[in-house]
């Protein structure tokens, strides 16, 4: 119990740290390393996953590297089209976009079908 | 840069409600990734916010079961958590320790009089401080009787005096902050992407009959030619809550949350985005309250801000190097 980690470090940021730090790959061209703090397979997976649908993004992978360590690593390589963190960018902006057309359209789908089930009920 | 096949007509994100009521909603979700679906998931699961005690003070406790487990059991009875987006996080208020700002005072006082049988104590004898708000902090009651939940059992002479904090917070950090109970999902019913390799004693074709949502989809029979570039893009769910939000409007949450942490992102990464447009203000659009503006759109796509206070660090200043940092570039 003494030693257990605080359960809120999973989630909140220490006193100045990032949110993301990033870091150019010296030996790869256009490749990037960022590291999330706080952050999970959430935010991880479905960045690699969407970096993948990107013509110019060559590489992306990510990795939690410790079960008790509350970050993951991802790795981005691109064919110099675009750099690493403005892919990273542009994918964050572009799943916004996507989960806000789910939000609408879940929206307008309970709607009809409040309407659809008013109905029956009216008619039985 | 552009998309190979995201985004064209008749690929747009849709949706099925096929059952609905305030506890549960199920549904078809269609042309989204996989780990869109389940990041949806995930986030619905662990990171939509509600109420839940989270202090308890103990004036008298002389009923047989010991403070803290009373006080766990405590932890775990449901609040309503409607307008949760109202409630401060206690971290991030300006009071001391509590307040009305940030959290729901619940108090319990009760003390068995009657020689022949034992009193119940349930979740109904709370003394809510904000009776008039029900829609947060109130204990969530769905029996018929009009009870909730048996919290202890008293015999003649014991008594419970104990006031209840209950504060805002998510499954992240402990599951009695947890919106839901169950969330089905599910995809690929048939196995048609041989994403799994199904276990059989002879058969697997007569020991794995086709469930109820493998009706929907064709069979293995039915599928021509394996295709190797095939991905899910129908997902089964049904999302389930403990009764704090309706089923609905938890996902709605869900999808909120997600955003800000995406935009969290984009403004960790460059600031001079997040700057032009604070979207602070951005509500979840709760369903039934819009009617027909759904062209609208929200503050989103265009420029993006953190929300909640405090929890954007500046960018840009110093960086932590991790021991695993240097020698990792080749092991992916
Ligand atoms: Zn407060």
């Amino acid at each position: 119990m003494s030693n257990a980690p605080p359960r809120h470090e999973l989630f909140l940021l220490d006193e100045g740290q990032d949110k993301v730090e990033v870091k150019m790959d010296t030996r790869v061209p256009n490749t990037a390393v960022f590291t999330f703090n706080r952050e999970d397979h959430t935010l991880g997976n479905l960045l690699t996953a969407h970096l993948h649908k990107y013509k110019d993004v060559t590489f992306a992978a990510y990795k939690v590297e410790h079960p008790l360590k509350p970050l993951f690593i991802l790795r981005v390589g691109t064919d110099g089209g675009i750099s690493p963190k403005d892919a990273v960018v542009r994918c964050c902006s572009d799943i916004i976009t996507t989960l806000d057309k789910v939000s609408r359209e879940f929206t307008k789908e309970m709607e009809l079908f409040k309407i659809a089930r008013g109905g029956e009920s009216n008619g039985v | 840069m552009d998309y190979m096949d995201m985004d064209t007509g008749d690929n747009e994100p849709a949706i099925n409600v096929r059952d609905s009521n305030d506890l549960n909603v199920n549904f078809i979700l269609r042309n989204v990734d996989l780990s869109l679906a389940n990041s949806l998931r995930r986030v619905v699961q662990s990171e939509v916010p509600t109420m839940a005690i989270d202090l308890v003070e103990i004036e008298s406790n002389t009923s047989v079961l010991p403070d803290e487990f009373i006080a766990h059991r405590l932890g775990l009875i449901p609040l309503t958590s409607g307008n949760i987006e109202k409630v401060q996080y206690s971290r991030d208020c300006d009071c001391d320790d509590y307040c009305e700002k940030c959290s729901v005072t619940l108090s319990l006082d009760a003390r068995c009089t009657d020689e022949r049988s034992n009193m119940h104590l349930y979740s109904r004898d709370f003394m809510v401080s904000n009776r008039a708000d029900l829609s947060v902090g109130n204990p969530v009651i769905r029996d018929p009787q009009g009870k909730g939940i048996l919290i202890a059992k008293l015999r003649k002479g014991q008594e419970i005096k104990m006031k209840c904090i209950a504060k805002k917070g998510i499954a992240k950090e402990h599951a009695k902050w947890m919106p839901t109970a169950a969330v089905g999902f599910e995809y690929d019913p048939n196995n048609l992407l041989r994403h799994l390799d199904l276990w059989y004693e002879e058969n697997a074709k007569e020991e794995w009959p086709v469930s109820e949502n493998g009706k929907l989809e064709p069979t293995q029979e039915e599928q021509e030619v394996f295709d190797f570039d095939a991905t899910p893009n129908r997902f089964y769910v049904n999302l389930e809550t403990v009764g704090g939000v309706e089923a609905d409007r938890c996902f709605q949450q869900g999808i909120t949350v997600l955003q800000n942490k995406l935009a969290d992102i984009i403004s960790a990464l460059s600031p001079e985005l997040a700057n032009n447009n604070p979207v602070d203000d951005y509500q979840p659009r709760s369903p039934g309250a819009g009617g027909d503006d759904y062209g609208n759109g929200t503050s989103y796509g265009g420029g993006f801000s953190t929300h909640g206070p405090g929890a954007q660090s500046s960018y840009g200043g110093q960086r932590t190097e991790y021991a695993g940092m240097t020698s990792y570039g080749g092991n992916y």
